[in-house]
């Protein structure tokens, strides 16, 4: 899960190496911090969030098969 | 195969100059040093720029078919993807027997890895000037058909009743289906209304 969402992040920023995503797991969920370079930001969600939703949706369709709730979230 | 010379003050200048000409990202690109830069003596005499020769190391085809691979390989999928292309578009086409999970629910799923595989194409490949469009085990066509069958149905049941009948929301590709399979068909008309993500086509009798 955490390999799908550097492989995504990482071929739509500008700086790949500063693409890094933390997986915290508890009993019920997994959450993906996803970290960007600053001026990457904007690259991984774009307008009006259009590239975050679109993510999220194809981070979802691989959490299918894990019985867990995988969210995805972006931090400074 | 496509390739561009340019020269610079130094190797690295004349090679962000190259691509920039080209649209391809420096991971997508071979460069070759024609000419070291030279000082010259006293930076007067004989001074010289770099040049340098880039091509492309693989074409946008080849990029998506691996890129695609990797991504449903971190998604635990097993598939095997096809590319076509032609002038106006780039397909991705997936065939396996788990593949049902790039699907989705009302084909969610593929619309928007679609989405992202076009932002992700075009990044690396700018001057690409098609659509990036994916398909899973024929999915688009069976669809394609299904919709052109339930616009049909529909429209029969406007023109006996003569009521207004919404349609359920779809993508905008899909309400293009619906569109396009009642233009001719008499008695009824068809629009669209709402926002989207919850835009449907409403069929009216006219």
């Amino acid at each position: 899960m955490k390999q799908l969402l550097e492989h995504l992040a990482k071929a739509l920023v500008d700086d790949p190496e500063r693409v890094e995503v933390r997986q915290v797991e508890s009993e019920k969920s997994i959450i993906l911090e996803l970290r960007v370079a600053p001026d990457d930001m904007g690259k991984v969600i774009g307008k009006q969030g259009r590239i975050a939703k679109a993510i999220r949706t194809v981070i979802n369709a691989a959490a299918v098969k894990e019985s867990k709730r995988v969210v995805v979230e972006i931090v400074q | 195969m496509i390739e561009y010379e340019a020269v610079g003050r130094n190797v690295d200048e004349a090679i962000e100059k190259a691509l920039s000409a080209l649209g391809i990202r420096k991971d997508n690109a071979i460069a070759e040093v024609i000419e070291e830069p030279s000082q010259g003596i006293l930076g007067l005499l004989g001074s010289r720029e770099a040049k340098v020769r880039v091509r492309p190391a693989r074409q946008a085809g080849a990029y998506l078919a691996d890129y695609l691979e990797k991504t449903i390989t971190f998604m635990n999928i097993k598939g095997k993807i096809e590319i076509q292309e032609d002038d106006e578009k780039l397909e991705a086409d997936i065939y396996g027997e788990d593949v049902g999970a790039l699907i989705g629910r009302r084909g969610r799923t593929i619309s928007e890895l679609q989405y992202l595989l076009n932002v992700i194409t075009r990044r690396q490949f700018s001057n690409l000037n098609k659509m990036v469009i994916l398909d899973v085990e024929n999915y688009r066509e069976k669809r394609e058909i299904t919709l052109t069958q339930l616009a049909r149905n529909v429209a029969r049941k406007v023109n006996n009743e003569g009521h207004v009948q919404a349609l359920e929301p779809m993508t905008p590709q899909e309400r293009r289906i619906i569109h396009i399979a009642l233009q001719d068909y008499p008695g009824v008309k068809t629009y669209s209304e709402g926002e989207e993500p919850y835009r449907k086509v409403v069929i009216a009798p006219c």
